[in-house]
């Protein structure tokens, strides 16, 4: 079942990525094969390999209970709003959370999570930015 | 031998202590940002370059440290592929096929040690093959034309249905998956802007480091989040033996014919401007493959499988230096940064290069062997150390990967937008797994398909529109027959013979269109 | 106070146009001087960030030293919109350009974004376009490569480093208008990653002529492979480079030069914008400097403050012009 939820997905995928190539627009200084060609191409061999996993699915893959699904999506989330915030509170700050997010979930105590998380942030910021000296996140705070 | 001479003044250059202790450093370094995710060889060398700068560091010194770090980074990326199925960097994608597997069978420590030899090996030869051949292989690289690149890709894109023994049709979809992705961004040929929604950080692309950083380490992470208190829990115990850390003089032997082949064809590939070390390594582990995998062993920890991508990546590591150094034209990431780096240090490379700067050119290539024998000296003791990283409970060790990826996209970018879409490749990454999907394709796509298309459409518009233009040339015709010959046809001949295993569908043929 | 001004040609004249800056620059000293290279590092932005930070800090024209910061996507469009949208009152702050810069801002690349929204501080040099055919080619001069485009656009391909539309291509086409070709587009420009890339395939036969920067095609003129049939600069080039014939003497008026320099936010206050115009004048008269520029085969181009901000905003509308023309631009 999964297969051919992923050939169906697949299949409007392709359609989606056809039409937006179909929409490009082109401008009057053009090439002989132009810019769409190409990802034509590329949208019928998507279409014809989803095409094949609905009507050959492979057996079905273990999926995890909803509790777990829902865990790996709010990681990512947490992970998307680390992105985010990088830039608003600095390096240093967001890493731990993160970090301590990550670690915590993963089974450590909370406490433990935390300290690891710390670490993590404050280690990666003297390797990277102190000895390496890449530019990271500057918060209200410098770090 | 006026070359052995040349070589010789190169070591003199080389060997003073201040060269030798900036290789040593730049190896150094250099293996540990290879190893990192997200930090592979071309930002690793492009953050070194203000550390050259600060020390006031002459050309030869400046370039001797920037290779080190070059040639390191490309030992390095092997490491974190076969202990945590991660590849450090782009060409060692490959090695995770068989590292890790071998890595999970309790041989971590042979692995590791194997494909510090097989690096040895790639990089000593090829560099060889600078010292003698770079002249003649500039004439190789001009054989190339934009008809001749593409059918060359298409060639690799062929080989892809030889590497996941799976579904074929899900190595197709993740072909044109990668390929999709790497249409984002702006036409060079006409200049009108392709998927990009009006996003202004997606004119100049994804970056495939943000794209192999996400399907790879991020989907890792989530996988340990699944299978946390489950029965398949390994997050908080030490994950597998080691194994023993040396390995027997059996298996090198064993390993060797791989080696050598590899090598050669490594080299080739690194010689070609645009295709590059990744594309040696891929097209070595796939040719081994298709050559010498009689048993299906491949993908399930065959060390011939580890040796081949990691002698092909760092042959190709030398390669790439031939167009550098000969044309001025570089031939993968990394090069480019050196490149910038050259010019910098008021060196022209180009075809005088080696006539006027002999002591530039022949001090970097001691420096080359140098660096390479301290990189052996170097990783063969420090497997056992290396493989104390496996002792890291996952639940700690997972969380760093993860941040360090972060970092080392962020301080190259700065973009919180392009931490975003790694995010979203963690989660792509993590579904295409579940339903089996193989990563490698995608990343190859997103690797080489602009350059596919690119050269494409150049060949064709040079020749007015005339798409025999692509079969024009007798290296074309053969790089074709290659791909056909040996990638297409035994993958359809193969499922009407075999009808009882699941029949590969055709649109195989629609990946070498 | 200024000084002396260098600059030759239609540059220097347009400099010299302008009136002189006030004098009082020196109530501002930047305390975390920052310089944002819009692109990753080891490209082009990223050594005039990393360089010009350094020989400031050696000639002590700063207090401390420059931190250079990646900010890198669409084509500088990302650096440009974070520089206009969070830090316009950043005084601190200089951010490393070229005429990619004014190409893109003149054909709308940096969406909602234009040069008006940040304050122009000064060039640092500018690398001279060039074209050039192969050595055994039986072409000479640039006209005789026009004639032969006229007689059979399809024909001849010529190769660049930039993409279509960008300033390798748009330097070739400026060549064509001026040799009287009436439809530009018909000219056949083939876009590659970079201008050595595109000398191989010079050399390898695929393409008729290349486009590109003076510094791209030098080694391959020493070495006898290619020759610069024009080299688009107002006047002869000096020292090694003064053997190539400029495209004006060939009767075809066309000029193009690749420049590096400098923006800074628009909110910046007048203090500190001519602190940082006065820095990079000092800078520029220096001999320190003036090695660096030979040693990266830039020529001069000494233009700050006012004069580099009317000098850009021409370029822009001579693009904007162009690109329209050639139906880039709508």
């Amino acid at each position: 079942m999964s297969d051919r939820i992923f050939g169906g997905i697949g299949l409007i995928l392709a359609l989606f990525y056809g039409w937006q190539a179909a929409i490009i627009q082109e401008s009057f200084l053009t090439d002989t094969v132009g810019p769409k060609m190409f990802p034509f191409i590329i949208a019928a061999m998507m279409g014809l390999s989803s095409v094949y996993f609905l009507l050959k699915p492979d057996p079905e893959p273990h999926w995890p209970r909803a509790g777990r699904l829902a865990e790996i999506g709010l990681a990512a989330l947490v992970l998307a709003a680390y992105a985010e915030l990088l830039p608003v509170a600095g390096f240093l700050i967001s890493t731990a959370i993160a970090a301590a997010y990550l670690t915590w979930r993963l089974g450590s105590g909370l406490i433990e999570s935390l300290i690891i998380g710390v670490g993590t942030s404050v280690g990666i910021y003297v390797i990277f930015r102190l000895v390496l000296g890449l530019s990271l996140a500057r918060g209200p705070f410098g770090f | 031998m006026e070359l052995l001479s040349s070589l010789a003044d190169g070591f003199a250059v080389a060997l003073t202590w201040q060269n030798i202790g900036l290789a040593l450093l730049g190896c150094f370094l250099g293996t540990i940002m290879g190893a990192l995710p997200g930090l592979g060889p071309s930002n690793g060398v492009a953050i070194l370059i203000p550390l050259a700068f600060t020390l006031g560091l002459g050309a030869t010194p400046s370039l001797i440290l920037l290779t080190s770090v070059y040639y390191g980074a490309m030992y390095g990326g092997r490491i974190s592929s076969i202990l945590l199925n991660i590849p450090g960097d782009e060409p060692a994608m490959m090695t995770c096929l068989d590292g890790y597997p071998m890595a999970q069978q309790g041989r971590a420590g042979e692995a590791l040690a194997l494909s510090g030899v097989a690096s040895f090996v790639g990089a000593f030869f090829a560099t060889w093959g600078l010292v003698f051949l770079a002249p003649q292989l500039v004439k190789v690289a001009l054989l190339f034309g934009p008809a001749e690149y593409f059918a060359l890709f298409a060639l690799a894109f062929a080989t892809l249905g030889g590497i996941s023994s799976t579904n074929q049709a899900k190595s197709a979809f993740a072909a044109a998956l990668g390929l999709g992705l790497a249409m984002i961004g702006v036409d060079t040929q006409t200049g009108v802007p392709r998927f990009t929604f009006g996003e202004v950080h997606l004119y100049d692309g994804i970056d495939f480091l943000v794209a192999i950083v996400g399907l790879f380490a991020l989907s890792e992470v989530f996988i340990f989040l699944e299978h946390r208190g489950t029965d398949r829990d390994i997050s908080d115990k030490p994950r597998m033996k080691i194994g023993k850390i040396i390995p027997s003089w059996k298996l090198i032997r064993y390993c060797t014919p791989t080696m050598l082949r590899t090598t050669g064809l490594g080299f080739l590939a690194g010689v070609l401007p645009g295709a590059g070390a990744s594309l040696g390594s891929f097209i070595s582990y796939s040719m081994e493959k298709r050559l010498v995998d009689r048993k299906g062993t491949f993908g399930k920890g065959d060390p011939r499988g580890v040796a081949a991508p990691e002698a092909g990546n760092n042959a190709a590591a030398g390669g790439a230096l031939v167009p550098m150094l000969a044309l001025g034209v570089p031939g993968s990431g990394t090069t480019a940064v050196l490149l910038a780096v050259l010019l910098a240090l008021n060196i022209t490379p180009g075809p005088l290069l080696f006539s006027q700067n002999p002591d530039v050119v022949w001090g970097l290539i001691a420096a080359l062997f140098i660096g390479n024998i301290m990189l052996l000296a170097m990783n063969i003791p420090m497997v056992g150390l290396f493989t104390r990283v496996l002792m890291v409970p996952p639940r700690i060790l997972m969380p760093i990967v993860a941040m360090v990826s972060f970092v080392g996209i962020y301080g190259i970018s700065g973009s919180s937008f392009d931490l975003l879409v790694m995010v979203g490749f963690g989660v792509m990454g993590w579904v295409l797994r579940k339903l089996d999907v193989p990563l490698v394709p995608v990343i190859l796509g997103t690797l080489l398909g602009n350059e596919m298309e690119v050269n494409f459409r150049r060949a064709v518009n040079i020749s007015n529109g005339d798409y025999w233009t692509l079969v024009g040339s007798p290296l074309a015709i053969t790089l074709w027959a290659i791909a056909i010959a040996g990638f297409v046809l035994p993958i359809l001949v193969g499922g009407v013979i075999r009808k009882r295993m699941r029949m590969p569908k055709d649109n195989e043929g629609a990946v070498t269109d | 106070m200024r000084f002396s001004i260098t600059g030759r040609g239609l540059l220097a004249a347009a400099a010299l146009l302008l009136t002189p800056m006030a004098a009082s620059a020196q109530d501002f000293t930047p305390e975390n001087p920052e310089c944002i290279a819009p692109a990753n590092p080891g490209g082009g932005w990223d050594f005039t960030c990393r360089q010009v930070g350094k020989s400031l800090q050696d000639l002590d024209i700063i207090p401390s030293t420059m931190q250079v910061v990646n900010l890198s996507g669409g084509g500088g469009g990302v650096a440009f919109a974070e520089v206009v949208n969070k830090r316009n009152d950043d005084n601190d702050l200089i951010v490393a350009a070229s005429s990619a810069t004014a190409t893109r801002l003149a054909q709308n690349a940096y969406p909602g974004n234009t040069m008006d929204q940040v304050r122009w501080l000064g060039a640092i040099g500018a690398d001279y376009g060039v074209i050039a055919v192969a050595a055994d080619s039986e072409i000479d001069t640039l006209p005789a490569l026009m004639d032969q485009i006229k007689a059979d656009p399809s024909a001849i391909s010529i190769g660049g480093g930039s993409a279509v539309g960008g300033w390798d291509h748009l330097k070739v086409l400026i060549a064509a208008q001026k040799a009287g070709i009436e439809d530009v587009r018909q000219v056949k420009y083939i876009a590659f990653a970079g201008g050595g890339e595109a000398v191989t395939q010079l050399l390898a036969g695929s393409l008729q002529a290349f486009t590109g920067d003076l510094s791209e095609a030098k080694g391959f003129v020493d070495s006898g492979d290619i020759k610069v049939i024009a080299v688009l600069a107002p006047e002869r080039l000096e020292g090694e480079f003064s053997e190539f014939q400029t495209a004006k003497e060939q009767g075809i008026d066309a000029i193009g030069a690749n420049w590096r320099g400098f923006y800074a936010p628009g909110g910046m206050s007048d203090d500190a914008y001519d602190y940082w115009v006065k820095a990079i004048g000092t800078l520029y008269a220096s001999d320190e400097w003036k090695a660096i520029m030979e040693a990266n085969g830039l020529a001069p181009l000494d233009l700050q403050g006012e004069a580099f901000q009317s000098f850009v905003s021409d370029s822009v509308q001579e693009i904007t012009d162009l690109s329209k023309e050639i139906g880039i631009l709508q």
